[in-house]
């Protein structure tokens, strides 16, 4: 290991090992033909996906105003829903209101129509395509986008794994593309989830309305939530004042302000959730009863053996971790046996938590393999 | 002044308001308020997280030092992600609003956001993941050269637990009978004991030291005896 | 003979009454019906009192309160103006009364309901009811403080003024001498061989933003060995994945440099925004320790699962490595992998013990004091618990279950 690594950082310039350079492209070779093979040769192929795909069309409709009903219409109802300002919306222009006539088109304003996919195995199709009628709005089509993603996921996965034997450039692709496609994928959520709701629409609720987010709930203190969303307004912006060339030493306002909240919100917390519950669970009986049924079926308590010794066992080790965390005492005499008995209960708490662990983690792998031999290579 | 005084008035006012507020039903919900300020705050912080891996990475490509293509890749990866993002370009229409581009989703996977999270993102990320299934095994191997009673202790342990979790525990154990008195022999009794009693217990102490060192903390913080986050020029 | 004919119909009226008396006789109307908001609380709940007269013909007590004016602008008229609140056994109105709580609060104030009108009415044995006697209106409303917070800031009191305490009297000269804590010890060991290796040094501050006080705590941390690093002239590299803890990290190694004496060797590009995304940091910081092997590398600050891929990379580079977290499920990980590992409280008392400073130095040994109440607590509650549990009955168990009530148990 040490040789190696030490090669490498005096420039990687490492003599190749020929009989190692044969043996990888022999298995490149190999894969490549296995791949090529599972993926034409089988009629169901590899990474094969289907597309349902829903057509979905729109109209823009208003309230037929109640001056147009054949009859019946009062004059102080008409005057009440001007057609101008009457509610429009977009619907189905199969809706039930536009049939019944208390909806109606809105002259000159063309119909938007998309599609929606939904990508589907091969042996999905087969159970839906009985269900689709030919001509209706929903068809089921070749989706090559779908089997690229199968495909990128499944040399993505490979790429990371890779690492497993060493680093190679194949990891540094797939690691390259993970911080680009991950910080931008996180800014984007902190965009579109808490900026444009939280802190626009506090500020302009009309405005992030009529752009970005129609169902944008409306506040009955709008004035108190813009005065509340100027503070961290303020406090990103004197963040923000690092870029700038001079007077950068602001950005620790904010610092100070989250991490004296921080502190605040914490202690309490803390004190509250973890100390004084720890406390109440740690106050265990050293002597446990259970409730049995005696010779003539009457109720009697009988000392419970297995409960006492936990129950004990829990104490003392509460205790005795604490001892070890004591650091006003140096670990010696009776404080250091204390302390060691403590570190034991440490030692065997960690291990159990390891040991709970270790079978979700291989769960977890078998998962990716999973992806790989069934969606990927469809074995 | 500006740099050190103020910033330790902001942080102590803050700290001692915050604990204060706890107690009484007209504040309570303070901590909620500041929270919600804190995610703006991070949000507006991408601002400088995107800039230095920008700025990072140029330099990386402009300078051609080694492994600048691996920064170019990055930042490729990074501006694709952002623009189809930021744009929800491909959004599928919202059927309320479908005249609203910015009301649509984009996060659906026949959009481009969605297809980048759904096929790139998320094998990546789990894949990342999956590979504790080595680390542990690498881990525990390691530790099988352990000379010390405590790691004897914990690899101890964790064998137990882990042979409890599987067929080999019963069959090695499970023909105790469950009613006998050597019952506590069986894993998975042993498991019960170890995770009940002694995990608990260690884990109670733990969160115990844990609750006192967070107040510990939080007061030398709000009484500025600790004040290393502050710049000294 | 009009009159002499009534005297047996009287007689019989009489005998049919008093027959079906013990049946049919309603109960007494319920008695000093009131209803008070409940002291100390949030709102939203109100006691309503009773006395019942004749417990013995009483089979329950019907609760109604009137229909609020937030209700009824939210809902709109409704047929019934009475809501039915809770049908109990009568005697649930005695003492401090039968609380009534979820109450909806007044439209314009968040903090206090509109007036509402407690009525009761009690069905007899037999099921007839009696009529409803309504209570003087009550308004509920939200305290100044929260009674049941008490112990709470009891307990707060108690450990800060432990903490607080003890800086004065680190202040006043009291020794205040700390075991050593050999993970500690090993920073300036790590540092100081990486530097005679020529190697870098790694430090992970946790994938968590500021709001977390374990992040607070590892950027202090940070500053200590920036520190060590600054005067070793050791190349210290930081990668984050928050914006605002680069930003922090930078201000603390900034400050760590002129505190080492050394501004102009601060660096501020080694401290980097790698992603916010937990295993995309995880896949930069394990193929950066693998190409550039740091000699030494520190985790300190909010772990999770990425704990074990970062210990098992440094450990095959061959680092020497100090991990100090407080999550508690990743510690068994860094135990296992790393050479020297902060156990939770440890961590917290990591930056106060580096420091050096009589003041942080007294802080520690306030939260040893903090310790010695919690295991006194403990030790008294067990006891109590014991006692109660060899006499269920006896005067200890009250006192048991008082002393757990205090912690909210």
């Amino acid at each position: 290991m040490s040789d190696g690594s030490q090669a490498a950082n005096q420039g990687g310039a490492r003599p190749a090992k020929r009989p190692n350079t044969f043996l990888w492209i022999a298995l490149a070779v190999f894969g490549i033909v296995g791949l090529s093979l599972n993926a034409f040769m089988r009629p169901e192929g590899m990474a094969k996906r289907l597309s349902v795909v829903t057509t979905v069309e729109r109209v823009l409709v208003e309230e037929a105003p109640a001056a147009l009903a054949p009859e019946g219409s009062q004059p102080a109802e008409a005057a009440a829903a001007p057609t101008a300002t009457a509610k429009r919306k977009w619907v189905d222009p199969d809706d039930a209101g536009l049939a019944a006539g208390t909806l109606r088109r809105v002259e000159g304003v063309d119909p938007i129509s998309w599609e929606t996919r939904e990508s589907i195995k091969p042996s999905e199709a087969e159970l839906l395509a009985g269900e689709i009628k030919p001509g209706g709005p929903v068809r089921i089509e070749p989706s090559p986008i779908d089997s690229l993603g199968i495909w990128v996921a499944a040399l993505l996965t490979l790429f990371i794994l890779s690492f497993v034997y060493r680093d190679n450039p194949f990891y540094k692709v797939a690691e390259s593309i993970l911080i680009g496609v991950s910080a931008a994928y996180w800014m984007v959520v902190g965009f579109w989830s808490t900026i444009v709701p939280q802190l626009l629409g506090s500020l302009a609720p009309e405005v992030v309305r009529a752009y970005a987010m129609p169902s944008l709930p409306v506040s009955s203190t709008p004035g108190l939530d813009a005065a509340l969303a100027f503070v961290p307004l303020l406090l990103g912006f004197m963040l923000l004042w690092r870029l700038a060339p001079k007077g950068g030493w602001i950005s620790v306002w904010p610092i100070a302000f989250v991490i004296g909240t921080t502190a605040g919100i914490r202690l309490v917390g803390a004190i509250e959730a973890d100390l004084m519950r720890q406390l109440v669970a740690a106050m265990k009986p050293l002597v446990v009863f259970e409730n049995g049924v005696g010779a003539a079926g009457e109720a009697v308590r009988m000392f419970d053996f297995w409960g006492t010794v936990g129950s004990v066992v829990g104490v003392v080790g509460v205790l005795s971790v604490l001892t070890y965390f004591f650091f006003s005492v140096d670990h010696k005499g009776a404080v250091g046996k204390t302390a060691r008995v403590g570190i034991w209960f440490l030692m065997i708490s960690f291990g159990s938590a390891f040991g709970l662990t270790v079978m979700g983690r291989i769960t977890l792998l078998l998962q990716r393999f999973e992806f790989l031999f069934t969606d990927w290579l469809n074995i | 002044m500006m740099r050190r005084t103020i910033p330790m008035l902001i942080l102590a006012s803050a700290g001692l308001l915050l604990i204060v507020a706890k107690f009484s039903p007209f504040t309570v919900s303070w901590q909620e308020t500041v929270l919600g300020w804190f995610n703006i705050l991070a949000a507006v912080a991408f601002v400088l997280g995107a800039g230095n891996l920008l700025a990072v990475n140029l330099e990386q490509i402009s300078s051609r030092r080694p492994g600048w293509a691996y920064a170019a890749i990055t930042l490729f990866a990074f501006a694709v992600t952002l623009v189809v993002g930021m744009f929800k370009v491909g959004a599928v229409p919202n059927g309320m609003h479908p005249d609203i581009h910015l009301a649509g989703a984009h996060d659906v996977p026949q959009a481009p956001f969605g297809w980048i999270y759904d096929y790139m993102l998320v094998p990546l990320t789990s894949t990342m993941f999956a590979m504790l299934a080595f680390y542990v095994a690498s881990a525990a191997f390691r530790a099988f050269r352990a000379k010390n009673i405590e790691a004897i202790l914990l690899l101890g342990t964790a064998f137990i637990i882990l042979l409890s979790q599987t067929a080999a525990g019963m069959f090695l154990t499970g023909w105790i009978p469950e009613d006998s008195v050597f019952s506590f022999l069986r894993l998975d009794v042993m498991k019960r004991g170890i995770t009940e009693h002694i995990q608990t217990a260690g884990m109670r102490a733990i969160t115990i030291g844990i609750a006192l060192g967070v107040a510990a903390t939080s007061l030398r913080l709000i009484f500025g005896i600790d004040k290393s986050y502050l710049s000294k020029t | 003979m009009l009159r002499i004919w009534r005297v047996p119909a009287m007689l019989a009226a009489l005998l049919a009454l008093t027959a079906t008396a013990p049946f049919a006789a309603l109960p007494p109307d319920p008695a000093d019906v009131s209803a008070v908001d409940r002291p100390g609380d949030g709102g939203a709940a109100v006691f309503v009192r009773w006395r019942v007269p004749a417990p013995d013909e009483t089979a329950r007590a019907i609760v109604e309160r009137s229909r609020t004016v937030a209700e009824a602008t939210r809902d709109g008229a409704a047929d019934e103006p009475w809501i039915l609140v809770a049908e109990v056994d009568p005697l649930a109105g005695a003492g401090d009364g039968y609380l009534v709580s979820g109450l909806p609060n007044s439209k314009g104030d968040r903090h206090a309901s509109d007036e509402i009108v407690f009525r009761v009415a009690f069905i007899g044995t037999d099921g007839e009811r009696t009529p409803a006697i309504e209570a003087a209106p009550v308004v509920a409303r939200a305290n100044a403080f929260l009674l049941d917070k008490i112990p709470l800031a009891i307990v707060c009191v108690i450990v800060s003024a432990a903490v607080l305490a003890w800086i004065l009297l680190a202040r006043a000269g009291w020794s205040v001498k700390i075991r050593r804590i050999a993970a500690l010890e090993a920073i300036d060991e790590a540092v100081g061989r990486a530097t005679e290796m020529g190697r870098s040094v790694l430090f992970v501050p946790g994938i968590q933003d500021m709001n977390d006080i374990q992040t607070v705590a590892g950027v202090t941390i940070l500053g200590r060995v920036a520190k060590t690093a600054a005067e070793y002239d050791a190349k210290l590299e930081v990668p984050t994945s928050r914006s605002i803890v680069m930003t922090a990290a930078r201000e603390t190694v900034q400050s760590a440099h002129f505190a080492a004496g050394r501004p102009e060797t601060y660096d501020e590009s080694s401290i980097r925004y790698i992603t916010d995304e937990q295993f995309g940091y995880v896949a930069y910081v394990a193929g950066r320790m693998v190409r550039e092997k740091p000699a030494a590398c520190f985790y300190m600050g909010a772990f999770y699962a990425e704990s074990l891929v970062l210990a098992e990379n440094g450990n095959a580079i061959g680092a020497i490595q100090v991990a100090g977290t407080a999550e508690a499920s990743q510690l068994p990980f860094f135990v296992a992998a790393c050479d020297y590992t902060l156990i939770g409280e440890e961590f917290y008392a990591a930056s106060a013990y580096l420091s050096g400073e009589r003041d942080q130095l007294g802080s520690i040994k306030g939260q040893d004091l903090g310790k010695l109440f919690a295991a006194a607590a403990i030790v008294v509650g067990a006891v109590l618990a014991t006692l109660a549990s060899l006499s269920p009955s006896g005067p200890m168990a009250g006192a048991s279950t008082a002393f757990r009530a205090f912690f909210g148990g």
